[in-house]
C-alpha cells in the first residue's frame, strides 16, 4: 500500500465553507486516515485570508500536539514594519520548526520580483527551503516561469495545476530544474503518465488541496496510474521527503 | 465489496456495474488534452473495469456535427458495448437532423452543450427538435449545466419533454442548490458526478438531498481522468448499496442495457 504525504492542505477557520466540507482538523485526520495519508504540510487559513503574522502563530499552536502536521508559514515581504525582516523570518521558522513557506502574493497584494521579495528568496536559496505557491490563485503559468528564472537556485513547488494548463506549464517544467508540480487537481485523462513519461516523476509531489480540494480522489489518481511503483512512491511522498530533508535552517 | 482494498490496491472495478454517462472523444482547441481518442478512452475504461462509457464528440459540439457525430458511431462500432454514443444537435443548422444516428447501434441519447455553441440557452427552440426525438424515444439528454442559468433551462426542457430523462451535467458539484431544486420538481431529472475537483463529502451530500436513486457516475473523460472521480465515490462515506446505484444501476435502466 502506498504511504502518502500531502503537501497542500490548510487548517483553520476559513470565510467561506460549504455543506459537508471537512471544516476541522478532525476532519482533516478522518479523512487523511481513510486516504492513508501518512502526513500534511499544512498552513494556516487566517495566515492565508486576514491576519497573516497571526495566523502563523495559530498554525504552530493547532499542530503542537500532533507530529503528523508539517508547518508551513506564509510568507510576507515586510516594509514600514509590518511584519518579520525577512532574518527574523527566517529566525522565526527555526524557532517553531517551519520547513516550507508558501508565497500569497495576489492574495496580499506584493510583486513577485526581486526588489520585492529578493531577500526571502536568497534565505530561503540559503536554506534549501522549498517554496510553494498556487497557480491561479496567485500566478499565471506564464508568471511560474518568471518565478523559477529569476530565483533558479529556490525550489518552487506549484499546486492547483488543474488539467488545462499543459502547453503553458509543460515548457516551464522543461526549462526551469527548480520547478515542481502538485497533483492534487492534475486532472487531466493520462496526464500523470504522460508527465512522467515526458519529464519524470521526481517533478511530481502529491497535494490533495484539502479542506477544498478531495484527498479521495487524489489518492486515486496516483494510486491507479498507469507508472511504476518506484514513480508512484517518489510522487506519494518520495519527492516532497527529498525536498524537506534538504532543509538545513 | 471492500472499497478500501479495492482502491489502495489500485484494482479493477470488477464485479461492479460501472457506467459512466458522461464521456467525450476527440481533440479540443483551447487546451491539450491528455489522451482523447476513442481507443485511449476505451482503454482506461477497460483498465478500470468500467462497463460502459458514453460519449459525445467534441467536434461534433464546437465544430462540425456531422463529423463529431460520424466520430462516435466509429467508435461505437470499433468498441461495441463499451462506448455508446451521444448524438449531438448543432442548433444553427436547420438542416440538422441527428434522428439518424439514434437508430445506429450503441446510440443511447443526446448531448447538448450551449456554453460551447455561442453561450446558447439550452431551452432556445432551435434544440427543440432534438428534445421532442428524445420525448418520443424516451431518451436521456446530457446537459452540460455548469450554471444555475442552465440548470433552470433544462428544468424548463424537463417540463416541456416529460418522456425525456435529463442528466444535469456538473451541477450536482458546481451548482447544488438550483439541482437539488431542479431534481425535486421534476422526476425525469438525474444529477451527474462530473467534476474535475471539488471537496470530499461533496457526493455524500448530494445523495442525502435528492437520494442516490437521482445521482449518476459521470467522469467527463477525456477532460479529466475517470479515476478521480471513481475513487471519491469508492470512498465516499455511502451505503454500498447507495455506490451501486450511483455507479451503474441508474445508469442500466436509463440506457436500456
Amino acid at each position: 500500500m502506498l504511504r502518502f504525504i500531502d503537501a497542500r492542505c490548510m487548517l483553520g477557520n476559513r470565510c467561506i465553507i460549504r455543506e459537508g466540507d471537512p471544516n476541522t482538523k478532525e476532519d482533516i485526520l478522518e479523512l487523511m486516515d481513510r486516504c492513508h495519508i501518512e502526513k500534511a504540510v499544512v498552513y494556516h487559513a487566517m495566515a492565508k485570508e486576514s491576519e497573516l503574522p497571526g495566523g502563523n502563530m495559530a498554525l504552530v499552536e493547532e499542530t503542537k500536539d500532533n507530529d503528523r502536521f508539517i508547518r508551513q508559514w506564509c510568507a510576507l515581504p515586510s516594509y514600514f514594519g509590518e511584519y518579520l525582516s525577512a532574518e527574523d523570518f527566517f529566525a522565526a521558522m527555526k524557532e517553531h520548526h517551519v520547513t516550507s513557506m508558501r508565497l500569497l502574493p495576489k492574495t496580499c497584494g506584493y510583486s513577485l520580483r526581486p526588489h520585492v521579495i529578493g531577500k526571502l528568496m536568497d534565505l530561503a536559496a540559503q536554506c534549501r527551503m522549498p517554496v510553494f505557491i498556487s497557480l491561479f490563485e496567485e500566478l499565471t503559468s506564464d508568471e511560474v516561469y518568471d518565478l523559477c528564472k529569476a530565483y533558479p537556485d529556490v525550489n518552487f513547488v506549484v499546486g492547483n495545476t488543474g488539467y488545462r494548463e499543459n502547453r503553458r506549464l509543460g515548457p516551464a517544467v522543461e526549462q526551469c530544474d527548480n520547478l515542481y508540480l502538485g497533483t492534487g487537481n492534475y486532472v487531466a485523462h493520462c496526464g500523470v503518465e504522460l508527465f512522467c513519461k515526458y519529464y519524470g516523476a521526481e517533478r511530481l509531489v502529491f497535494d490533495t488541496g484539502l479542506p477544498t480540494g478531495s484527498a479521495t480522489a487524489a489518492v486515486s489518481l496516483i494510486g491507479y496510474a498507469e507508472i511504476s511503483r518506484e514513480e508512484k512512491e517518489l510522487i506519494a511522498h518520495g519527492n516532497i521527503e527529498r525536498l524537506l530533508g534538504e532543509v538545513t535552517l | 465489496m471492500n472499497w478500501e482494498e479495492l482502491v489502495f490496491e489500485a484494482k479493477p472495478f470488477d464485479g461492479l456495474l460501472v457506467l459512466d454517462v458522461h464521456g467525450h472523444i476527440g481533440a479540443h482547441r483551447p487546451f491539450q488534452l491528455g489522451a482523447y481518442s476513442a481507443a485511449q478512452v476505451a482503454q482506461t475504461a477497460t483498465r478500470m473495469g468500467v462497463d460502459a462509457v458514453c460519449v459525445s464528440s467534441l467536434p461534433s459540439i464546437v465544430s462540425d456535427w456531422k463529423w463529431g457525430n460520424e466520430e462516435v458511431a466509429q467508435a461505437c462500432r470499433d468498441f461495441p458495448g463499451l462506448i455508446l454514443g451521444y448524438a449531438v444537435p448543432n442548433p444553427y443548422y436547420e438542416d440538422c437532423d441527428i434522428a439518424p444516428y439514434l437508430s445506429m447501434p450503441g446510440f443511447r441519447g443526446i448531448k447538448v452543450h450551449g456554453d460551447m455553441q455561442g453561450s446558447l440557452p439550452l431551452n432556445d427552440p432551435r434544440y427543440f427538435a432534438a428534445y421532442e426525438l428524445a420525448d418520443k424515444q424516451r431518451l436521456p439528454v446530457l446537459f452540460h449545466a455548469w450554471l444555475p442559468s442552465e440548470v433552470a433551462a433544462a428544468t424548463d426542457v424537463a417540463k416541456r419533454y416529460p418522456n425525456a430523462t435529463i442528466i444535469l451535467g456538473h451541477s450536482g458539484m458546481t451548482a447544488r442548490a438550483a439541482a437539488v431544486q431542479a431534481a425535486r420538481e421534476c422526476d425525469n431529472i438525474l444529477i451527474d458526478t462530473a467534476i474535475s475537483s471539488t471537496y470530499d463529502n461533496a457526493i455524500e451530500v448530494l445523495v442525502d438531498k435528492v437520494g442516490a436513486d437521482r445521482v449518476v457516475y459521470g467522469s467527463d473523460i477525456s477532460f479529466f481522468d475517470c479515476i478521480h472521480t471513481m475513487g471519491k465515490i469508492a470512498l465516499a462515506k455511502l451505503s454500498d448499496t447507495d455506490k451501486e446505484k450511483i455507479f451503474g444501476l441508474n445508469a442500466k435502466e436509463l440506457f436500456r442495457l
